[in-house]
């Protein structure tokens, strides 16, 4: 899926198709995922932290998510305090808080539990969901 | 109180002038912030579309809107949400330019917004048995449209139901002061000048036949 990973401490279970049998600690986690292009990137994931489980999934702290259009202008930015980054299936998702907002926080919404799966971009918050949509001359303004 | 009411059947898509055209312009101005509250909500991050599910409730400084589910379009860079579509149980409550409530229901409402050559176009179509109620009467149509730029509604088969009485004080008590309003019509023919349908499209009903009384 034209992915590629490294971490920014401890690369040696962020790799590219890593397959973490033991329990692995990084800080500063990057993974990067491209376009077919192989050109443009197509979405970085970062967190302060990350922990391997058993399961071969990653416990990512301080989630950063970011997202690009093909043409590489900035999309969406998600954050969350904690997430389970699944790389095998492509998910990120926790029961915890997200934000997310466009690239100029003009859209922002937030809400309680979320799946991103990365294959076709796409979120999903499960409750409590709140969005809020400011004006482009009033955010302009702020600017 | 005595009031009475006029059942207005039109055929044909005719504009109303139920509120007046604004001309202030303050529709172009920059406005307060959306609120949108649900309790799912699914992101297409690509495409850029925001499905929200489960008691919608949309806050905005020119109306409040519930439903049961609303498919918007996420601004990529702008704050201005170009296409929204509001489905199931639509409630809209907004204020036009006198400060006068309206209260639309319908099964769907599709808003639209677009910049073209320096002319800004903002509709929101209500449709599935739409209605629209305010203090002077019930609009009820096949598809009713609310020019949000400026202020103005046009439906499409429309009926109209308007509520008046004679003691000069209109129906709903929600209008401005009576200084700033022209006197109530003493008469079904002076209502309907009043109005912009045709005299001749217009006859009074018995009371009761009417929305619920006032007390």
């Amino acid at each position: 899926m034209g992915l590629s990973t490294a971490a920014g401490l401890a690369v040696w279970f962020a790799a590219a198709g890593v397959h973490a049998q033991q329990s692995g600690h990084a800080t500063n986690f990057t993974t990067t995922e491209y376009y077919p292009d192989q050109k443009h990137v197509k979405s970085i994931l970062s967190g302060s932290e990350a922990f391997s489980r058993p399961d071969q999934t990653l416990v990512v702290k301080q989630l950063k998510l970011q997202t690009f259009d093909p043409e590489g202008k900035p999309g969406m930015v998600l954050t969350a305090p904690e997430c389970i980054y699944d790389e095998k299936h492509g998910t990120a998702s926790s029961p915890g808080s997200l934000q997310v907002q466009n690239s100029v926080g003009t859209f922002r919404a937030e809400g309680q539990g979320f799946l991103w799966r990365q294959t076709n971009n796409f979120l999903t918050i499960s409750n409590d969901v709140h969005t809020l949509i400011e004006d482009r001359a009033k955010a302009n303004l702020r600017s | 109180m005595k009031r009475f009411c006029l059942i207005i059947i039109g055929t044909a898509v005719s504009g109303m002038a139920c509120a007046q055209p604004n001309s202030t312009g303050t529709l172009s101005t920059p406005r307060g912030p959306t609120l949108i509250s649900s309790e799912h909500g699914d992101f297409d991050l690509a495409g850029r579309e925001a499905i929200y599910r489960g008691h919608v409730r949309v806050d905005d400084p020119q109306m409040k809107l519930a439903c049961e589910q609303l498919i918007a379009d996420v601004p990529l860079t702008g704050g201005h949400v170009n296409h929204i579509v509001a489905e199931t149980n639509v409630v809209i409550d907004f204020m036009d330019d006198k400060g006068q409530t309206n209260h639309a229901t319908g099964e769907k409402a599709v808003y639209v917004y677009s910049e073209q050559g320096g002319v800004t176009n903002e509709t929101m179509t209500l449709m599935g048995n739409p209605q629209l109620d305010n203090a002077q009467g019930t609009l009820t149509g096949d598809v009713i449209v609310w020019d949000r730029q400026n202020n103005h509604l046009t439906a499409s088969n429309q009926k109209m139901i308007f509520h008046q009485n004679f003691n000069g004080a209109a129906a709903g008590g929600n209008s401005p002061a009576p200084a700033a309003t022209p006197a109530t019509p003493a008469t079904p023919a002076a209502a309907a000048k009043a109005t912009n349908a045709p005299p001749e499209t217009m006859e009074s009903t018995n009371p009761t036949a009417g929305p619920s009384p006032q007390p």
